[in-house]
Parts: structure tokens; C-alpha cells; sequence
């Protein structure tokens, strides 16, 4: 069975690119969400098996995002997909739990890369 | 017009849209890519309006709020015609009209044309620049220009880094404005090495 | 008939006849103001309600509190009487509205503040067209006292 996959990030344009290279590559995307609060509650509801999160959102960032979807599952596999490349970001995203991040914008072959690394 | 202050600016601009040019080309990926060096400029801020391309040509704004280490705003403003461009590369729309997909994908560019400038100047001082969600709107270039300009709250001069690329054949114009508060300004320009600016 | 363009922060006039333009009014407020009888007419595009310190070198027509004061007395110099001056506003538009989510937006801020100025200078405003999220020209034609406001793919309004 393919591995399952929540898309978060705050434009529609990111969702629909990530959803075309993640479904191209044989995985599953369940949900998409719009901000980190929904990221939030989707993760409860859909369960996936990974976790694509942007850092810079309305609502609810990626960072408090990922804290809280820690607290939920801390074997949570979620992987940052941002442009904030800075390294206090990294760290901080890294230190909440996230398992990987690529800086935008990121070629597929990258983002495909880590979803078999963190997957597995 | 400081010619140090100028020098330092344009040294920046350098930085930053090279590695915003290198994000830009990554997104379009299979294109022929160019940058022309980008020019800097220090505008009073009457004259603001008119360079971006006259007050009543229609652009696009992206326009954030900077916190962090940095506080201030930046925007990105490209005229119309530049736009559709980058929307015809980007996701094959050439029907020239900016429906809810197309005004996605250019917050997304900005986005990350924007933060790519900060990334740069971020490593290079080691402080921390990070955007909010932006803000985009499609409008007059007088309208939006002085809604960026009140936003930020602009006493006099306005940096702003004209820069042009070529995809595919077509050139494609993007102005870069940087408006940090007045006193990290100078933080910035301490830290890499400049005193007196 | 002449045109005179006014950019933010300036103020222009004209008496009997002229024409007063104001292109890409954002989150500013053109300003206009007019005796009927004396053909008197006076135009403004201002940028922020409130002057400030750090920027003392600003003509007057940049901040609503020194920009009313400043178009009133540039009308009376042209031969206007203040007590027959009437005025009529565009702009304060919000264009970036995510940006100002938990406070006023700038294009409110100036909406009041030019109010609440003219107001106090007992100047009635008989005509408006503002907030909302789009920008505006505004063309104020002093022979016949009439304003109209433009916005891109909208039909031009007489206010």
C-alpha cells in the first residue's frame, strides 16, 4: 500500500506543485491543509504516514505546527518544506521534532529523496 | 546621497537577487535563465512612483512584514506584462487574466524571491530576517507603491534594486524594495563591516 | 484645458478652470476642495494622518494635519471665502489586508484623520468614494466643480 502524505502550505499554487511530484512518485496524497491549525487537525483525522509543513503561515506557523503535532504522535515523520532558509529556523524546526527540511524552491528529485529517507 | 551608503546598497542588491535569481531559475527549471546586474537606487520618496514604472501601469505588489533580529518590509512589484510572463513559465496559464491559481503562484514567487534576498543577507550577518505571509495585490503601480510606502511607514528615501531577467526569450522585470526600520539599517551595515553609513 | 498631476504629498489648485488629476491613490486620500462661487479649486493626495518629527522637511500636504490647513489657505489665496469651500474625498483603500489583520489599516487611519480635520475646520464633504481594496484616480474639474474617481475595470463615478 502506498505511503500516505499531508500536504501543508498557506498557497494553493506550492499544494498543487508538491501534490503533482509527490503522487508522481508513487505516494498518497490524503489531505491538504492551508495553515498549521488545520495541519493540526487533519493529522488526527487522516493519520498519514508523513507530513510536508511550510514554516510561514496565517493561523498557525509550521514550528508551533510541528510541537503539536509532536505532542500528538512524537513518531510523527514531518518534513519542512519553507523558503526561510535561516539557520536559527532550521534549528528551531529540527529541535520540534521535524525529521528533515528543504529550502524553497526545492527541484523534485529532492523532495521525492526525502520522503523514501524519512519514509523508510 | 551617500556615495558609501549607495556602494553598500548596491553591494547588497548584488547578493541578495543572485541568490533570489537562482531561486527564480530552480522554479522555472528547464529554462534558459539570464540576470542582468541589478541596479540600485536610493529614491526620494516623490519620485518612487514613477520609477517603478508610472503611476498608472498596472503591477503586481507582494509586500511583507520583516521581524526578527531585522525589523521593516520588503515587496516585490513587477509591471503586468512581466507577470503573465513568469504565470505563462510557471504554470502554463497564458489567458492573461490573474483568476485565484495565478494570484497563488505569484504570491508563492514572491514569496520566495523575497525570502531568498533575506536568506542571503541573513548568512552573511548572521541575524535573523524572517518574513510574514505576503500580502499581493494587482493594482495601479501609484496605488500600491504608496500602500507599501505607508505601510512601512517611509520617512524619506526608498532603496529599491531593479532587476531583469530573461527566460525563454522574454524579459521580465521585478523591482526589489527593501525597507528596514532605520536603526537596523545600520545594524546591518555595522556588522558587515561598515561604519559611518 | 491645462492638467496638472498631483503626486502624494503635494497640493495644486486652480481658479475659473483646470483640471486637477490624482493617479494611483492606495491607502491615501485625494483630497479636493471648492467654491462654487469664486471657481475656486484645490487639490490634495496625503500619505499619513499625523506629521512627523523625523521628517520636518515635508511639504505640508503630506499629513492630513498640516494638509488641510495647508489646501484651505492656498483656496483663500486664490480668492475662495473658507466658508463656502466644500470637499470631497477618494482613497484609504486597504490593499494588502492580511498586513494590518489585528489593527487599523493606514487607508483608515487617513480616512478618519482627514474627517475628522475637516470637520473641525467646518468643511462639509458632499461627495466620497473610499476604503474597500482597490486603487483609484481621482480628476477634479474646476470649472464645473465635478469629481470623478476611476478604478482599474471599473466604469469612472462621479462623486
Amino acid at each position: 500500500m502506498a505511503k500516505t502524505v499531508l500536504i501543508t502550505d498557506d498557497t494553493a499554487f506550492m499544494r498543487m506543485t508538491l501534490r503533482n511530484v509527490i503522487e508522481k512518485n508513487g505516494y498518497d496524497v490524503v489531505g491538504e491543509a492551508g495553515d498549521g491549525e488545520e495541519a493540526v487537525s487533519l493529522y488526527q483525522e487522516l493519520k498519514p504516514d508523513m507530513v510536508t509543513m511550510d514554516i510561514t503561515m496565517p493561523k498557525m506557523d509550521g514550528i508551533t505546527a510541528i510541537k503539536e503535532i509532536m505532542k500528538i504522535d512524537p513518531q510523527a515523520k514531518i518534513i519542512v518544506c519553507s523558503a526561510m532558509g535561516q539557520k536559527p529556523m532550521v534549528i528551531e524546526a529540527l529541535s520540534a521534532g521535524a525529521k528533515d527540511f528543504l529550502v524553497k524552491p526545492f527541484d523534485a528529485e529532492r523532495v521525492v529523496e526525502s520522503l523514501r529517507k524519512i519514509g523508510s | 546621497m551617500n556615495e558609501v551608503k549607495l556602494d553598500f546598497l548596491k553591494e547588497l542588491a548584488n547578493i541578495g537577487t543572485g541568490h533570489a535569481t537562482t531561486a527564480l531559475s530552480q522554479m522555472l527549471s528547464g529554462r534558459l535563465f539570464q540576470l542582468v546586474v541589478p541596479d540600485a537606487q536610493m529614491l526620494p520618496f516623490s519620485q518612487a512612483a514613477e520609477y517603478v514604472g508610472g503611476s498608472e501601469q498596472v503591477v503586481v505588489g507582494i509586500f511583507v512584514v520583516v521581524s526578527g533580529d531585522v525589523k521593516g518590509h520588503m515587496a516585490f512589484l513587477l509591471p503586468l506584462d512581466s507577470a503573465l510572463v513568469l504565470l505563462r513559465l510557471l504554470i502554463g496559464d497564458d489567458s492573461g487574466e490573474i483568476d485565484d491559481l495565478a494570484r497563488s503562484a505569484l504570491q508563492e514567487l514572491g514569496n520566495i524571491m523575497i525570502t531568498s534576498y533575506l536568506n542571503a543577507l541573513s548568512k552573511m550577518t548572521d541575524l535573523l530576517m524572517a518574513p510574514s505571509v505576503p500580502g499581493v495585490a494587482v493594482d495601479m503601480a501609484g496605488a500600491v507603491w504608496e500602500s507599501v510606502l505607508a505601510g512601512a511607514q517611509v520617512t524619506n528615501e526608498v532603496t529599491v534594486i531593479r532587476t531583469e531577467f530573461f527566460a525563454d526569450g522574454e524579459s521580465i522585470e521585478g523591482n526589489i524594495i527593501f525597507l528596514p526600520d532605520d536603526d537596523d539599517f545600520e545594524k546591518i551595515a555595522r556588522l558587515l563591516g561598515l561604519e559611518d553609513v | 484645458m491645462t492638467e496638472v498631476f498631483v503626486n502624494m504629498g503635494q497640493i495644486s489648485s486652480f481658479k475659473t478652470q483646470g483640471i486637477l488629476t490624482t493617479v494611483g491613490l492606495g491607502s491615501c486620500i485625494g483630497v479636493t476642495m471648492y467654491d462654487a462661487v469664486a471657481k475656486v479649486g484645490v487639490m490634495g493626495h496625503i500619505f499619513l494622518p499625523k506629521s512627523r518629527a523625523k521628517d520636518s522637511s515635508a511639504p505640508p500636504g503630506k499629513y492630513a494635519d498640516t494638509g488641510i490647513p495647508a489646501m484651505i489657505d492656498e483656496a483663500v489665496k486664490l480668492g475662495a471665502r473658507k466658508s463656502r469651500l466644500q470637499a470631497k474625498m477618494a482613497g484609504g483603500a486597504n490593499l494588502f489586508p492580511n498586513l494590518s489583520a489585528n489593527s487599523t489599516s493606514i487607508g483608515q487611519q487617513n480616512i478618519e484623520a482627514v474627517t475628522g480635520h475637516l470637520d473641525k475646520h467646518g468643511i462639509a464633504i458632499i461627495g466620497k468614494d473610499v476604503a474597500g481594496g482597490h486603487g483609484r484616480k481621482m480628476r477634479f474639474f474646476v470649472d464645473s466643480g465635478i469629481v470623478t474617481v476611476t478604478a482599474i475595470g471599473k466604469e469612472a463615478v462621479e462623486i
